[in-house]
């Protein structure tokens, strides 16, 4: 069983060909770093997003590798250039089967 | 060794940031950036990022950092890393673009464990590498924190 969190894009719905558009992902997560400790002493496991990959109609636009220097909620706003009409689709993948998938469709004129 | 003095050393050893022995110094955040880089020379400069000098928590952090580039297929910016000189672990995030991006810009937040100068690392598509560097004070460090 794979785990799964909220995850919410904001982008525009349509665009003009050519143009360069802003898209801000948010995911909800701890991202348990592995180095903390409780007061007894006991480190706390590593539970950490591993990978943010976004890619429009199959093609990758931007992709990022999270290590447990990334905070909770890890946040990307990032740019694509609208090329077509399509689908945007995020994926987050990380430790102890999380995978989270949004997608999202955009029209372009 | 009397009783209050074993106290004082358990005490210490629980409650000292339980990352300080774990600590990447600056070293380490070299050989993080050789690993990324291999034999290739890294220049100084291009890339643009912004951080800000004062931080009050190491818990969240926002940065943005970008490099002024075409984005052609022919030329654009492959991707930019974060390297931190005293966090735990000195790689934080590797942001990769493609020339569907556009544009060579992203944002986000990081955790910094404490005061430090933290590095952002651009690999172009020709493969040359720019870097540049911001120093920052952490007033609340992101380790001093317990569950």
């Amino acid at each position: 069983m794979s785990r799964s969190s909220r995850a919410v894009v904001t982008m525009p719905k349509t665009a003009k060909k050519g143009e360069v558009f802003s898209i801000r992902v948010i995911v909800q997560h701890e991202m348990e770093s592995g180095f903390r400790h409780t007061e007894q002493g006991v480190r706390v496991p590593r539970d950490l997003i591993r990978s943010f990959v976004c890619t429009y109609n199959g093609n990758e636009v931007f992709k990022a590798d999270l290590h447990s220097g990334v905070a909770s909620n890890p946040l990307f706003i990032f740019y694509a250039k609208a090329d077509q009409s399509g689908t945007f689709e995020f994926k987050w993948q990380g430790d102890n089967n999380y995978f989270t998938v949004v997608n999202q469709a955009i029209t372009v004129s | 060794m009397n009783q209050r003095r074993q106290l004082i050393v358990s005490l210490t050893a629980l409650s000292l940031c339980p990352w300080g022995s774990a600590s990447a110094m600056p070293s380490e955040a070299m050989q993080a950036m050789q690993a990324i880089v291999g034999t290739s020379i890294v220049n100084t400069g291009r890339v643009y990022f912004e951080l800000p000098p004062l931080v009050e928590s190491g818990n969240l952090v926002a940065v943005k950092f970008s490099v002024d580039s075409p984005m052609t297929p022919t030329n654009y910016v492959r991707a930019i890393h974060i390297i931190s000189e005293a966090n735990p672990s000195p790689n934080v995030v590797s942001c990769y673009f493609t020339p569907l991006s556009g544009k060579a810009e992203a944002s986000t937040r990081i955790r910094l464990a404490d005061s430090q100068r933290v590095w952002a690392l651009a690999q172009m598509s020709d493969g040359s590498f720019w870097r540049t560097s911001v120093d920052t004070v952490i007033t609340l460090s992101a380790c001093t924190e317990m569950v």
